[in-house]
């Protein structure tokens, strides 16, 4: 006997498959398409319609039962209280050309209304809260930097319209400073909070560059040292002449190693780093204070054999 | 593009338009969405019909098609799964070729590019955006209904296993198609790029029906577009450019062993 299949066309489910329920729906999981959407995207047994659920009661015992996706599988399984599988490739494919499309107008607003849900999921994650506030400090960074230059080439002419513009632009060049202040504080709270271990090794506004440019701290992990150390590099790596740094050169403590010795600096660097961030992205352990040890070590000795 | 100039229909895909400027040959889609442009693109309007101009150094399908591609394309009223969408600039031109009455089921997995899909999506109706991976097309099988054909653009090292899980699980059966934007670099320095060409196509013949692929040189290095019909081919095309591939010459700066 073939099984019987609960599948989707988007807004609305479907009974595919075998006699006594031979194919029945739609089973709306809601008239509207971003509720349905919202439904869809938690899809617990509260959320399964109550006929759909009427229509799989007149199916005999020992029947196999099949959904789609898993989590439909999953929220069906406790409300009916059966077992139910999931679908081979094959089975779901006959069962999604056996249903209805859906209507074009109510599936496309079906589709943007989960788009927009599952994205605020993902913006949400601490991750890539960390990887906004860095983009975020960047580009905020770049308009300070922007106008201080601007300011300094501007000649103040006494008494003139030019004066009052300067003192209205000086304004809104402190609100922006404040801007930037503000970013960094909640920027570095949120690194300490995801990658405390890298965020020791090269300073929390490092970390969370270097989350960002990687894509994220999984992404970092996976890195090996000598990608970390050019995370950020402007210039191609050549045999010639390669980049030493990437945004490493912006780690803190770095200022105080000689300058002949910060490409062999670079390297320790991101050697620990990468060490830190396998810790903050796997173990969760504190090796913050053996990491930044050995960078204090590392920085002491390099300074010594330049003397 | 003035009306009265020069530009013909794709034989395959009607909505897609050449036009000869001089040596010079020039693609457009019928816009199924509204202004402004995607990525910069020109508009242009036709007897109250809008164009946008498809760039080939912007999309690996524009290219392949600039290139000589004589393999299937998206049609008017078609479905198709596309693998890889970013930020949409190839999918809304996948979308103009499937017009209003068909659909393109776009799976973007990063997030910031998705955004930009999902505001794209709001002007293009036959856009519809899954945020997924491609590697668990389980996930959005349920959504998506059985296609008309695939298109992938993944840089991945698996993107043909990718490709073919895909496939095998959303397409419509034998005849249905597969379009594969095949990125060489990223799948290993064991092969040249050519090498990696011939293993996809290899690959591919088990499960396709392939089109004669193309290089997508000098739009996109290291590119080829590969692809054909659901169903065993019974022996590989024959590609203009065939030649031997020589083995790969040794990089400067290596020391020999």
């Amino acid at each position: 006997m073939r099984p019987t299949l609960v599948v989707g066309n988007g807004p609305d489910l479907f009974v595919t498959g075998s006699e006594p329920v031979r194919a029945a729906g739609p089973f709306s999981l809601d008239p509207d398409p971003r509720r349905a959407a919202a439904r869809f995207d938690t899809l617990g047994p509260s959320d399964l319609p109550y006929d759909l659920l009427v229509a799989l009661g007149s199916l005999p015992v020992g029947s196999r039962l099949l959904a789609a996706p898993p989590r439909l599988a999953r929220a069906l399984a406790e409300a009916a209280r059966r077992p139910v599988g999931s679908p081979s490739a094959e089975e779901l494919r006959h069962a999604r050309e056996s249903i209805p499309r859906a209507d074009p107008e109510a599936e496309r607003r079906f589709f943007l209304a989960l788009g927009h849900l599952r994205l605020e999921r993902a913006l949400r994650a601490p991750e890539e809260v960390l990887i906004t506030l860095a983009r975020e400090e960047e580009r905020v960074e770049r308009a300070v930097g922007r106008e201080a230059r601007a300011a300094e080439s501007f000649i103040p002419v006494p008494e003139s319209p030019l004066d009052r513009h300067l003192v209205a632009w000086g304004r809104a060049r402190g609100a922006l400073g404040d801007l930037e202040e503000a970013l960094r504080a909640t920027l570095e709270e949120e690194a300490h909070r995801l990658v405390p271990n890298l965020s020791a090794v090269v300073g929390p506004r490092t970390a969370a560059r270097l989350v960002a440019l990687a894509g994220g701290v999984g992404a970092l992990a996976r890195m090996p040292s000598a990608r970390i150390q050019l995370l950020g590099s402007r210039r191609r790596p050549s045999a010639e002449r390669g980049p030493r740094f990437g945004i490493l050169y912006r780690a803190d403590r770095l200022a105080e190693v000689p300058i002949g010795r910060r490409g062999a600096y670079a390297r320790s660097l991101a050697a620990l780093a990468a060490i830190a961030v396998r810790a903050d992205a796997s173990t969760h352990r504190d090796i913050s204070a053996g990491l930044v040890a050995r960078r204090d070590r590392r920085i002491e000795m390099l300074r010594r054999r330049r003397r | 593009m003035r009306p009265g100039r020069s530009f013909r229909p794709n034989e395959g895909s009607p909505r897609l338009l050449e036009v000869e400027r001089g040596d010079r040959r020039e693609l457009w889609t019928e816009a199924v969405g509204d202004p402004p442009p995607v990525y910069g693109e020109r508009w242009t309007e036709v007897e109250e019909r809008r164009y946008r101009s498809f760039e080939p150094g912007r999309s690996k399908l524009a290219a392949a098609v600039i290139r000589g591609w004589a393999g299937d394309l998206p049609a008017s009223g078609e479905r198709w799964l596309y693998l890889g969408a970013a930020t949409g600039t190839t999918a809304s031109h996948v979308a103009d070729l499937v017009g209003p009455d068909g659909r393109v089921y776009a799976v973007e997995r990063s997030v910031r590019p998705f955004a930009r899909l999902l505001s794209l999506s709001e002007r293009w109706p036959s856009l519809r955006p899954i945020l997924a991976d491609a590697r668990d097309p389980l996930a959005y099988a349920s959504l998506v209904p059985p296609v008309d054909g695939v298109y992938a653009d993944i840089a991945q090292a698996d993107q043909l296993a990718i490709v073919l899980q895909n496939a095998e699980l959303l397409l419509t059966g034998d005849g249905a198609r597969l379009l594969i934007a095949l990125k060489t670099a990223s799948m290993g320095r064991h092969r040249s790029a050519a090498g990696h060409r011939e293993a996809a196509e290899r690959t591919l013949a088990d499960t396709v029906s392939l089109f004669a692929s193309v290089p997508l040189e000098p739009f996109h290095k290291g590119h080829f577009m590969v692809g054909g019909r659901w169903g065993r081919a019974t022996r590989l095309p024959v590609r203009e450019d065939a030649r031997p591939t020589r083995p790969r010459e040794r990089r400067p700066g290596r020391r020999a062993r």
